[in-house]
């Protein structure tokens, strides 16, 4: 079979989710805008096409917050090296590339728990708790302490620490009396979330002065992470190469390395593994261990790179996301690496379809769970599309 | 096609072997079982030891602190009757009731029954931590018990919920979705149409439409469970930010829903002290209660509880004998969903504010622990829900009285209570054995 069909044939359900979780997000947007739905009794075609008008309008604002507006690439074109227009015409696809790096990490992170069986939500848990470790690292060997390139390793390897940690309870607790990670970990997410704003309130090593927001210091005055763009004003650090890095590292340990093929065994079948001999309780214990390294590698460059400040809702929605990613990329590094770009894209995007259409990025959320719902269920999506009025064989019914 | 397909098919398996129905296997030798208990009973021993001897401790450090406390006599914000106990007594009380735990696990070993123990204890406990941490000052109770209600009336209900579907075999992660919107579209019904009891009507609809999709994805596709459940756990939260931000906040008139107030139980609510306390609440508290003793009579009294167990413990040998599992599982989802989206839109209602975004702030999970304290019991459960409750109220009241402790460390503890019980520590739990998997009725 020639490799572009299997490719293709490969991306189809995810490409096909995307934009049917996509489109059902501009219905959305037409029937939840209450001029339209004021006028749709009256007016029922005048109210339809304003609709659709201000649904074109908003996804319009996402590509052009995601990929950068036509008109200023091309001013930068005709203008040579003009650095300040260059500027502005990359910043688009720059920033989408930036939010595209927190959801890389934990994105390959949910992924290895994936593949060994073991539904790790605690995404942002242990995001969060990486951000915490790299933010510790940089205000102790941070700001002249140690030299630069030391202190950025010790960020990352207090990061890895932190995350691998939180991950490390749920993991221990799975593999030894059995309990459902799904629970644990949702649970250590609110206590992560808690822990950070107890550190960020109290404790005035962290605490941002004159000590009134709960937030920390700002941490770019201590480590501040290489930019590795030729120009200056746009923020692409490190944190990118760092990311894809692992990538290649989780793709080499998960299909080419033993313990990889232990855990891939355990995760398709624990029996299995348990009766070739691979032992399931450290199976279970180390994909949680790498799993939620790799999510803290992620948030403590973020946290350290990127925000430059820690605050207790530093992970956002990151774990939900990263759930969608890990999914939609079929939990291969490569596919979860494409999957956050795009995710990225869509996610800087919607900040500026928020700020000019004043519609609320919230719809990314729902966005991803139609696209969960489509990736776990491919008869479902591929249903829809084929032939959206017959029914399906009954096969799959009962 | 067929490629993505296979790898589909193949993640729900993976997962499907580890959800937390495999917390012990059935069937695996009874000794070994035994043993365990045992081990758990001991551990349970040296837990309570732990409580008993810290409780001594306190007890010997509060002599001459008096805890004082207030209930409002006659109505909520009416007058109220001082009254005050020197904390040490309290502690006494306390150390003593966890000196007779320990040695009552001790000496009964497996069969002691230490769920209700606990739940006779704790109360005591946070009373007494209270009037602790008070210091000397005043503490309202009766708002505490109604601040203890208010947090466990969602959570008890939604425990409810998923009990009656994993009970079924279907694992409910998405209460807390179905809260969320259960708490939105109860708003807006009850604001739209001003009648009271919209609210609740049509948030439980709500609950039960998302309910169904959810057993229509797990049971029709075969979708993980838990993949089904994040799934309206994360639509929830998406669709209800975004509707409140584009439509409740710029058109508040949607939002102003018709509270459902207190009632007053006519002469009971009279009664000095304990008629603002159980007589005067909201209907949802006695529809709570109802709920519990209904469904708690259902499940193990009746042929559809039976049938319902077997639904989720072997469906196979429920299918044999002739129950329609299929059809039983998305009516029990549909009661599920019911029951969560009432317990939502209470959340909307109660208040003054009505909804907001991410207004159920996790409660769905806290009731998933409480089925799992509660061990798939009904009214162990609401015993959970209630101890969770009164962890949160003598936050809020420590809190509002600018008591000097980091209010982080209280507002976690439901959710490291959660995961000890989780983690089964203080003994192992057992979930009904097929909750989780699909079925292929034949």
């Amino acid at each position: 079979m020639n490799r572009i069909g299997a490719m293709a044939s490969k991306l189809r359900v995810p490409a096909l989710s995307i934009f049917v979780a996509l489109f059902i997000g501009a219905l959305f947007i037409i029937f939840t805008d209450v001029e339209v739905l004021g006028r749709l009794l009256s007016d029922p075609i005048g109210a339809l096409g304003l609709g659709v008008g201000r649904a074109a309008t908003a996804y319009s604002a996402l590509l052009r917050g995601a990929f950068g507006d036509p008109e200023t690439i091309g001013k930068a074109l005709a203008s040579g090296g003009d650095v300040q227009l260059w500027a502005r015409a990359l910043r688009p696809i720059v920033e989408s590339v930036v939010a595209s790096v927190p959801l890389i990490f934990v994105g390959l992170g949910v992924s290895v728990a994936f593949r060994t069986g073991i539904f790790n939500i605690g995404g942002a848990g242990q995001y969060t708790m990486g951000a915490v470790g790299g933010t510790l690292a940089a205000l102790i060997f941070g700001g002249g302490v140690t030299p630069a390139p030391i202190a950025i390793i010790l960020v990352m390897i207090f990061g890895l620490i932190g995350g691998a940690l939180w991950a490390f309870i749920p993991g221990f607790l799975k593999a030894r009396v059995g309990a459902s990670e799904v629970i644990t970990t949702i649970m250590l997410n609110f206590i992560a979330a808690q822990f950070v704003f107890f550190l960020v309130s109290n404790v005035e090593f962290i605490q941002k002065p004159p000590r009134i927001q709960p937030v920390s210091k700002e941490l770019s005055q201590f480590v501040d992470l290489p930019g590795i763009l030729p120009i200056e004003s746009l923020r692409l650090d490190i944190g990118i190469i760092v990311a894809l890095l692992t990538a290649v590292a989780v793709s080499w340990f998960l299909f080419r390395s033993t313990r990889g093929f232990e855990l891939r065994t355990a995760g398709l079948n624990i029996a299995a593994a348990k009766y070739a001999g691979m032992g399931a309780a450290s199976s279970i214990i180390t994909a949680m261990l790498i799993s939620g390294a790799i999510s803290g590698l992620g948030g403590a460059l973020v946290a350290v790179g990127t925000v430059k400040q820690l605050s207790p809702g530093i992970a956002g929605s990151v774990g939900f996301t990263a759930i969608a990613i890990a999914l939609v990329g079929g939990t291969r590094p490569s596919g979860v690496v494409a999957t956050a770009l795009v995710f990225g894209l869509l996610q800087h995007g919607g900040s500026l379809m928020q700020v000019t259409t004043s519609i609320p990025i919230e719809m990314l959320l729902f966005i991803q769970a139609l696209v969960i719902a489509f990736i776990a269920a491919p008869e479902l999506t591929l249903g829809i599309v084929k032939n959206p009025f017959v029914r399906r064989s009954k096969s799959v019914t009962k | 096609m067929s490629r993505t397909k296979k790898s589909s098919k193949g993640r729900v398996k993976e997962s499907a072997s580890s959800t937390p129905t495999d917390v012990a296997p059935q069937n695996a030798g009874d000794s070994a079982e035994a043993h365990q208990q045992q081990v758990a009973a001991r551990i349970r021993a040296g837990l309570f030891a732990i409580f008993a001897a810290v409780s001594v401790f306190i007890t010997s450090g509060s002599f001459g602190v008096d805890g004082n406390f207030a209930f409002w006599s006659d109505s909520i914000g009416g007058e109220q009757v001082f009254f005050s106990v020197p904390v040490a007594l309290l502690w006494g009380i306390v150390s003593f009731g966890f000196i007779a735990i320990t040695l009552l696990q001790l000496l009964r070993g497996a069969k002691f029954a230490w769920r209700a123990s606990i739940g006779i204890i704790a109360p005591a406990l946070v009373i007494a931590l209270l009037a602790r941490l008070l210091d000397g000052t005043t503490a309202n109770l009766t708002v505490f018990f109604t601040s203890t209600l208010s947090f466990a009336i969602p959570v008890g209900i939604g425990a409810l919920a998923g009990i009656v579907s994993e009970r079924s075999g279907i694992l409910n992660i998405a209460v807390e979705g179905k809260l969320l919107s259960g708490a939105m579209v109860g708003s807006i019904a009850s604001s739209i149409t001003g009648v009271a009891i919209a609210g609740p009507v049509a948030g439980a609809l709500i609950g039960a439409l998302l309910s169904l999709f959810l057993a229509w994805l797990g049971i029709r596709y075969k979708v993980d469970q838990i993949i089904a459940g994040t799934v309206i756990n994360i639509g929830a939260l998406g669709i209800t930010s975004f509707a409140y931000l584009r439509i409740l906040q710029p058109y508040s008139e949607y939002n102003r829903p018709i509270g459902i107030d207190t009632v007053d139980i006519p002469l009971l609510s009279h009664i000095p002290i304990l008629g603002p306390i159980f007589f005067s609440l909201s209907p949802y508290f006695y529809a709570s209660v109802g709920l519990i003793l209904f469904f708690t009579y259902m499940i193990y009294r009746t042929r559809w509880g039976l049938r319902l167990r077997a639904a989720g413990e072997q469906p196979s040998a429920a299918g044999t004998v002739g129950v329609d599992v299929v059809k039983l599982r998305y009516r029990a989802m549909l009661i599920a969903g019911l029951l969560a989206g009432f317990a939502g839109s209470y959340i909307a209602l109660s208040g003054t504010g009505g909804f907001g975004i991410n207004t159920s702030a996790g409660k769905g999970f806290i009731a998933l622990a409480a089925v799992i304290f509660g061990a798939w019991n009904p009214i162990y459960a609401f015993g959970a829900a209630l101890i969770f409750g009164m962890t949160s109220a003598a936050t809020t009241l420590l809190s509002g009285l600018g008591v000097s402790l980091p209010p982080q460390i209280l507002l976690s503890m439901p959710y490291i209570v959660t995961i000890i019980v989780v983690a089964g520590l203080i003994g192992r739990v057992r979930a009904p054995a097929s909750a989780g998997r699909p079925y292929d009725q034949g």
